[in-house]
């Protein structure tokens, strides 16, 4: 294979494929910050992208259909919220728990919406829009600056959240959450509903990145779509040191390798093409492997808050 | 009934022994009530999410009594039915020890789906290479599938306790490379005349019927129980219990705590494994083909945290999640509603467990059923 030919085949695919990801990771990022681990991002996707899916077929309003992704991810995640925040529920199983609920929900959902209608099963795609200039620019132009609206919307959050984090005061007492709640408490910052807060935005953008799949990605949706999309998210949150910009460099590392396989697939359709689908998973074990830290991350993620305990 | 007068004489006699010994009827009674509590959270949260199964039917305009009736008539309702849920409940029944044998240890394996995957390719390799036939290929498949179910497990062991990586992640991570791998091995290596999947499995290596279901089932039973004796009858058990419940004090106390989470990763593993030899062997269409396996890991995940990590009760929850399962396909044909309710069914029984025993734990509600419990025995002593 001409890897200079290929090149902007693997540019396109990288930005395409690092959007979800990355909508996902930072997500986790604020659930994360306030101090409460989700592995459920994978369940939550897979009701972003369908509800996406389905309510931008009906309306043909793809922004519409991306609203209620998310309202739909929100309330998916906020049953998770209930029982990690209020309940005190161990936070692992709690989101596994949701990992297993909420791609039913979206199988049966689907299988009414398609089943009433076989028309139904194809939905619309969101038009990609070429910057001017920049996308003029050889080999890596038209990949990076053809993209849909929603994919510029993800990559311009993250200085958003960067900053977030760093300059605002409510960015600051959400990392205090994380690191230690009681002495947020003590500062008169509301923890409870600070952790609520930071699953909302949670589940918000990671059904964006669910909904991504099916309104610009691919025009179906079918079960099993996010494709563990939602654990390497998690390990992008890891990779990237839990802030925004390590994320996003993070996920175009691992939309890399999802382009990788898309170029190295239509350049060798007679190879055996399953070792290629197998390159993004084999990398993400990889990446983590070399670059994973043991340490790092908010110091209270993962244990449960009791108001009235010292 | 007792005269109470009587009572009080004898606390006053012997004072302080009394005392102490109501205060381990005390203990006693807390531990009683926690244990039925672990039995009840299951069956209170099966039952609400057959309640909201009912309104979720309802909600169809379809009826969801008939529905349930179609169910149970689906997956009991005669020998051959229950024979077919129990075989279907019978790979549950691996994934969920593999879970439970692994969190025991406090180690989070996701990978149950990857393992089992892994199990029955290598069993399927072996006999298809090697061309064997009848027992001896059944015991090449059952060791193949124990050690590669293993070795599978055994890498995101070795990543955990080297580098620190999170098992939940790497565990996912090899179930989709176990996928794509079968998918090799089905499709490149032993396509059947092109087909996207293995040829059968010799009829001799077939295992053989012993009721309704096929021999796996007693193998899978027989794995629980003994599973159940080595977790809490033995000293490995309990040392894999205390590195679970605390992994420091278990180093202080000089117990080779990587060594124990290696152990748990491929023990779990294995378990997986021989359940993937097992549905090959057990089960029609006794191949590898898309779909084998699919989801396997997550419900025995679901499973082993509804039996609150119970060896013994993950084969009686496999048992009702593999009647969902069968029952499904028949209310389906009944009433219309798509399949895809049962697992929304099984999603809330967790959902709900999961919530139901965090709440029992939270110190408000604690103080509540405690309450509730003395002002019983109140009313009985004063009756």
């Amino acid at each position: 294979m001409d890897f200079m030919v290929a090149l902007p085949t693997i540019v396109k695919a990288m930005a395409m494929g690092a959007v979800p990801i990355l909508l996902a990771a930072l997500g986790e990022v604020f659930s994360e910050r306030a101090g409460l681990v989700n592995i459920g991002l994978e369940g939550i996707m897979a009701v972003g992208a369908f509800v996406a899916f389905a309510v931008g077929k009906v309306t043909g309003n793809l922004w519409l259909g991306l609203l209620a992704g998310m309202a739909a991810g929100v309330a998916v995640n906020m049953i998770y919220a209930f029982c990690a925040i209020t309940l005190c529920s161990d936070q692992t199983v709690t989101s596994m728990a949701v990992n297993i609920l909420a791609p039913a929900i979206a199988l049966f959902g689907y299988n009414l919406f398609v089943g009433s209608n076989p028309d139904n099963a194809t939905g619309a795609q969101m038009a990609s829009i070429a910057i001017p200039v920049l996308s003029d620019i050889p080999i890596i132009g038209n990949g990076l600056f053809d993209q849909t609206l929603l994919a510029y919307l993800a990559f311009l959050l993250v200085p958003c959240v960067s900053f977030f984090f760093k300059r605002f005061r409510a960015g600051l007492s959400f990392r205090s959450v994380g690191e230690n709640p009681q002495a947020a408490e003590t500062l008169g910052i509301n923890v409870v509903r600070v952790k609520y807060l930071a699953c909302v935005v949670c589940g918000a953008l990671t059904a964006a990145g669910g909904a991504f799949l099916t309104i610009c990605y691919t025009p179906i949706y079918t079960d099993g779509i996010v494709a563990g999309r939602g654990f390497i998210a998690l390990a992008t949150v890891i990779f990237g040191r839990w802030s925004a910009v390590g994320v996003m460099l993070a996920s175009l590392l691992f939309g890399f390798f999802d382009g990788l396989n898309v170029a190295l697939q239509a350049s060798f359709q007679s190879a055996p093409v399953m070792f290629f689908k197998m390159i993004p998973y084999v990398f993400t074990i990889i990446a983590l492997m070399f670059f994973g830290s043991k340490h790092g991350g908010p110091k209270a993620c993962g244990k449960p808050y009791f108001r009235e305990s010292r | 009934m007792a005269d109470p007068t009587k009572k009080t004489d004898v606390v006053v006699d012997q004072g302080n022994k009394e005392s102490k010994r109501d205060w381990r009827a005390g203990m006693y009674a807390e531990q009683q009530r926690e244990k039925r509590l672990a039995v009840l959270t299951p069956i209170v949260s099966l039952l609400l999410a057959l309640v909201v199964g009912a309104i979720i039917i309802a909600c169809l305009g379809k009826n969801p009594l008939e529905g349930y009736a179609a169910m149970i008539q689906g997956s009991v309702g005669d020998l051959g039915k229950l024979g077919k849920t129990i075989e279907r409940a019978c790979p549950l029944i691996f994934t969920a020890l593999a879970a439970v044998f692994a969190y025991k240890c406090g180690v989070f394996n996701l990978g149950g789906e990857g393992q089992f995957i892994m199990g029955a390719s290598a069993a399927a390799y072996f006999v298809l290479t090697l061309g064997l036939e009848g027992v001896p290929a059944v015991l090449m498949g059952l060791v193949a599938g124990i050690v590669f179910g293993g070795l599978w497990a055994l890498l995101p062991g070795i990543l955990k306790i080297t580098r620190g990586l999170n098992e939940m992640i790497t565990t996912i991570m090899f179930n989709y490379i176990a996928l794509y791998f079968m998918e090799f091995l089905y499709k490149n290596v032993y396509s059947d005349q092109g087909l996207p999947q293995t040829p059968a499995m010799p009829k001799s290596a077939h295992l053989i019927d012993v009721g309704p279901a096929h021999l796996g089932v007693i193998l899978a039973i027989l794995a629980g129980i003994l599973l159940w004796y080595v977790i809490f009858r033995t000293s490995f058990g309990f040392k894999i219990r205390a590195v679970g419940l605390n992994p420091t004090a278990s180093r202080v106390n000089g117990f080779p705590v990587r060594f124990l989470v290696l152990a748990a990763f491929v023990i779990s593993g294995a378990i997986a494994g021989v359940g993937g030899a097992v549905e090959l062997f057990g089960k029609t269409p006794f191949r590898l083909a898309d779909g084998f396996g699919s989801g396997f890991g997550f419900d025995g995940v679901a499973i082993a945290l509804i039996a609150q990590l119970n060896p013994v009760a993950s084969i009686v929850v496999a048992i009702v999640f593999g009647m969902l399962s069968t029952g499904g396909t028949m209310m389906q044909s009944v009433i219309g509603v798509p399949t895809a309710i049962v697992d929304i069914i099984r999603g809330l029984i967790i959902i709900f467990a999961v919530a139901g025993m965090a709440m029992v734990k939270l110190p408000k509600v604690k103080a509540f059923i405690t309450n509730l419990s003395n002002k019983n025995k109140k009313a009985e002593v004063t009756a």
